[in-house]
């Protein structure tokens, strides 16, 4: 049975100065969960600065690795020390400068770009006015009474900047568009061309240069065109080589930033849980597994040689929803824990359901889509999908697997059901068994999850829950003897006597205690105790039919597998071999996706529901690298 | 959904504060002063009144935790609306993120520690779209703007940024944020207009002539700007003041001029006032009773839903106020006054 590993809380005391060291030592431990520290008498986080500065390096690292690439594979070696929180605040200083002469050769490269597309709209502009019958040296004048500019603007801003220009007595006309830029002539009187001017700066406008030769003689504007073409092509050129420089001259150093940052990561995560102190002293707090403490003190041993102190205690009840839960899978369950940790992350001491969940659910998904043939298709689809789903295609491959051995039992191939001998029975020749057996499985399923339910609020120290409500040990007596009851009323066995005493004392018990738990006067407190033990009976029963639907979907894939022959036969030879094909794509794509949810939907909601809280936290072990660097490391 | 919609409104319209038990509040004592702030669904703010000891961090998470709870009451009412009208009132909470915004820019400029920055930030929770851990570590303003700008605001963002590098003037910037926010606020509301009723147009036309109004008095003769670039800074508007009429506006030469020159009604709602500030207190007045209509109206769900917002916050505000101005020990006229409950005889 999967439970999860017991653990200690432990309170590591050690000289400030050495902190970031001992988070490098427990990070490297591997099975630390940093967890806040609770001792009022630290009052001061030492560890804040150093987060702090840890966070503006790592984020200008990110940005610099970003513009020159990976500086490729990083290897911590064992004996590495963290930087001291001066030295990581050096460290920060320098990739400051680094991505400050970075930004500023990316800021010039843009701007670089940013003024080809000028030149390119002027270059249109040109083009243009000489199809028009107009004098460029008249119009771009600076001693005519009309002033008239050509720029640029955001798209989104030139109808209210025309309406505001318009009280000014300017004209806009727009002649081009570059992406979200507009290209424009605006003209108007240059008495009022210092208001237009303030407006145009407001409105993000960007002047295109117009150069002397354009005023004074047009014919020679291209030539100045070119030349400013050319000098772009230059400046541009220098900005790389100036890029390639600061790659070749600062990566090797950016691969030493990017280890020291390795090393100083354990101190600043744990900073963020709360790394707490006062004077010289600091201390880390956070669970550890108690089988692996003598391991630990060994580790710190070697490392401080007595320079620490190590409390360590057991859980205390008040801690249940702050202790994460450890749980190791084995690596054919791993596939199914995602799908269980949707639903919630178990807590502390709680029973663990991916073990129950991977069966169930295979078994429920088997049983509603029974079939040789489909099994197998999904097993393939799975199988070939394998590198774009990763893990999850176990979990289609064991699906198809055990749909395939269902069609063994109900003698089921692609639908046709006097290819193959049942193994056990055909759904469709013996519709009514199946549901007892579906009903039956379900009633097992719901008995077994009530007494796991009793054994974790047990476990939790609930004692009444676990013995007297209805979903504890008292709602397990009422179900047992309802189904008892209900099974000789039927005339499947002949316990009526015992069923009727059982029944009535867990239902006796459960009334009880809902009466004494509920906090109201005593009117309100029967009608209490009355409504829901009602309501536990009527669950029970409407939980337990649910499973039909098992019975229900093994049925409907029959149905649907003759819905298609029907259709199929009424059609010559290529369309009865066109619709065959068709119809089991539909079948396997609609009906599997389906019955895939309502196998999802049993397990989650008459299964989990009951005995699952899901309200646990995840064992997060301080590390070296983030989860993603590590696979690639 | 619509049931569900308009008793969850009408539940939450239980919680608003008539003037007098606002005025009640400046005089009441601490346990007082505790109670009818759970009574009316503000128990945190209640809780930590006692701590709010003049530091100003703890004045902050007073801000805080009144932006919080205008969320969640926002989440909460968002839950059971149609896309647009969802689109719509989670774009009106994007006006807190806007001020994140802003902060964030202010911290380059001055060139705070991301730390601090971070620290003053509202915590947006559901309706958070930035990366603010990712943006308070931006080198300078520069690369603050491109980042935001491959963001969710980039629309915003672009105009603003632009507008800088013109200048570096950070008036520019706030202006063309600002601006640049409301047009889009404009914009949802005119995709609802049509389904949501007069009443829905009639909230955001007091909202947006209030804006365009305070923007050109404050523009014109506090900064003395010119007219067309004053107009260019408005919201554009299809309202009470539309486009051509702020144009008339901006180009009078006096607060006076402005008001007598409004249109019916403002012109008579604002009669005989002097100063900006009045102007604003008596236009959200008028603004308040009309919201305080529409929520006791049948109007349609959103109308409803934004009245009941429009008028928490304005509650909010004046509880805001009259906490802090306790605890600094301040004369309670002095509170009624920063409350701008009353907007004649107080402003």
């Amino acid at each position: 049975m999967l439970r999860a590993e017991p653990l200690l809380k432990i309170q590591l005391m050690m000289l400030a100065s050495e902190a970031q060291d001992a988070a490098l030592a427990l990070a490297r431990f591997g099975v630390f969960n940093p967890a806040p520290c609770t001792t009022d008498a630290f009052t001061e986080s030492p560890a804040a600065l150093y987060r702090e500065a840890w966070l503006q390096a790592e984020s200008r690292l990110s940005k610099l690795l970003q513009q020159c690439g990976s500086t490729g594979p990083l290897h911590v070696p064992a004996d590495a020390e963290a930087p001291t929180l001066a030295d990581l605040q050096e460290l920060n200083h320098w990739l400051k400068e680094v991505w400050t002469a970075c930004l500023s050769c990316h800021e010039s490269s843009t701007q670089t770009a940013e003024a080809r597309g000028h030149l390119d709209a002027l270059e249109d502009t040109l083009a243009k006015l000489e199809h028009l019958n107009v004098n460029p040296a008249h119009l771009f004048r600076t001693d005519s009474l009309l002033a008239v500019n050509v720029g640029s603007l955001p798209a989104s801003g030139i109808r209210r900047l025309t309406e505001a220009l318009s009280m000014t007595g300017h004209l806009v006309s727009r002649f081009d568009q570059a992406g979200d830029q507009v290209f424009t002539v605006i003209a108007g009187p240059r008495a009022r061309q210092a208001e237009a001017r303030g407006l145009l700066v407001q409105a993000g406008w960007r002047e295109l240069p117009i150069p002397d030769e354009l005023r004074t003689r047009p014919e020679a504007a291209r030539a100045w065109l070119q030349a400013e073409r050319a000098q772009l092509n230059g400046k541009s050129g220098a900005e790389c080589r100036l890029m390639d420089e600061l790659r070749q001259r600062f990566g090797p150093r950016l691969h030493e930033a990017r280890l020291r940052l390795a090393l100083a990561r354990p101190l600043a995560e744990a900073a963020l849980a709360g790394v707490r102190g006062k004077g010289g002293l600091a201390a880390l707090s956070g669970w550890v597994p108690r089988r692996q403490m003598d391991s630990l003190r060994e580790t710190l041993e070697a490392r401080f040689h007595g320079r620490y102190w190590l409390d360590t205690r057991e859980p205390a009840a008040s801690d249940a929803t702050e202790v994460p839960s450890l749980v190791r899978y084995p690596v054919w369950l791993a596939p199914f824990v995602p799908l269980v940790k949707s639903y919630g992350v178990p807590r502390y001491g709680e029973f663990d359901p991916a073990l129950l969940f991977a069966f169930t659910y295979l078994l429920l998904f088997g049983a509603m889509f029974g079939d040789v043939g489909h099994g197998a298709i999904i097993l393939l689809l799975a199988a070939g999908l394998y590198r774009r789903l990763g893990r999850m295609a176990w979990v289609g491959m064991a699906a198809g697997t055990v749909s395939m051995g269902f069609g063994l039992l109900y003698g089921s191939i692609f639908g046709y059901e006097d290819i193959l001998q049942p193994l056990w029975l055909s759904p469709l020749h013996d519709p009514l068994r199946m549901l007892m057996v579906a009903v039956g499985f379900g009633a097992g399923f719901i008995g077994f999850t009530l007494l796991i339910n009793a054994r974790n609020k047990w476990v939790a120290g609930r004692f009444g829950e676990a013995l007297f409500d209805s979903t504890g040990l008292a709602g397990l007596l009422f179900y047992l003897g309802a189904i008892g009851l209900l099974a000789s009323l039927g005339g499947g066995m002949d316990v009526i006597r015992p069923a009727w005493m059982l029944a009535g004392t867990g239902i006796a018990m459960v009334a009880a205690f809902k009466f004494h738990s509920a906090r109201a006067g005593l009117g309100e407190r029967l009608l209490v105790a009355l409504i829901e033990t009602l309501e536990t009976a009527t669950s029970l029963f409407s939980n337990t039919l649910s499973f039909m639907r098992v019975a229900a979907f093994s049925l409907n894939h029959v149905a649907l597998a003759l819905a298609v022959f029907t259709l199929a036969n009424g059609l010559d030879a290529a369309g009865h071999g066109f619709t065959l094909i068709l119809g089991n794509i539909i079948i396997i794509v609609l009906e599997g996706a389906i019955v895939a949810i309502q196998a999802l939907r049993l397990m989650y909601y008459e299964g989990f529901s009951r005995f699952y809280s899901g309200d646990g936290r995840e064992f997060v072990p301080l590390r070296l690298l983030p989860e993603k660097a590590r696979a690639g490391v | 959904m619509s049931a569900y919609l308009n008793t969850r409104v009408s539940l939450y319209a239980s919680r608003l504060w008539p003037d007098a038990a606002l005025d009640n509040l400046v005089g009441a004592t601490d346990e007082a002063l505790a109670v009818t702030l759970a009574q009316r669904g503000l128990g945190q703010l209640a809780l930590n009144g006692d701590h709010l000891a003049g530091q100003r961090h703890e004045a902050r998470s007073l801000e805080q935790r009144i932006i919080t709870q205008i969320l969640d009451e926002t989440r909460v009412l968002i839950r059971p609306l149609s896309s647009e009208a969802r689109a719509f009132l989670t774009f009106w909470t994007a006006r807190f993120e806007m001020s994140n915004v802003k902060t964030l820019l202010r911290s380059k400029m001055g060139d705070e520690r991301p730390a601090v920055v971070l620290a003053r930030l509202t915590p947006m929770g559901a309706f958070g779209r930035l990366d603010n851990q990712d943006l308070a570590h931006a080198e300078d303003v520069g690369e603050l703007l491109r980042r935001l700008e491959a963001g969710p605001y980039a629309g915003i963002v672009r105009h603003a940024r632009h507008a800088f590098e013109q200048t570096h003037d950070p008036f520019n910037l706030d202006a063309a944020l600002d601006r640049a926010y409301y047009d889009g606020l404009v914009q949802r509301a005119r995709l609802l207009e049509k389904t949501a009723g007069a009443s829905f147009r009639q909230l955001m036309a007091n909202h947006i002539d209030r804006i365009n109004l305070v923007w050109l008095l404050r523009y014109r003769f506090n900064y003395k700007l010119p007219p067309a670039q004053v107009y260019y800074l408005l919201v554009g508007s299809h309202y009470g003041l539309s486009g051509s009429r702020l144009q008339e506006l901006a180009a009078l030469e006096s607060l006076e001029a402005v008001l007598a020159a409004l249109p019916s009604p403002w012109n008579e709602h604002l009669s005989g006032l002097t100063g900006i500030p009045g102007v604003f207190a008596r236009m959200e007045h008028v603004a308040a009773e009309q919201a305080l209509q529409v929520l006791r109206s049948g109007a349609p769900d959103i109308a409803r839903a934004f009245a009941y917002l429009i008028l928490r916050e304005r509650d909010l505000r004046a509880v805001r106020a009259i906490l802090r101005g306790r605890h600094l020990g301040l004369a309670a006229a002095d509170i009624r006054t920063a409350m701008r409950r009353n907007p004649a005889g107080v402003n």
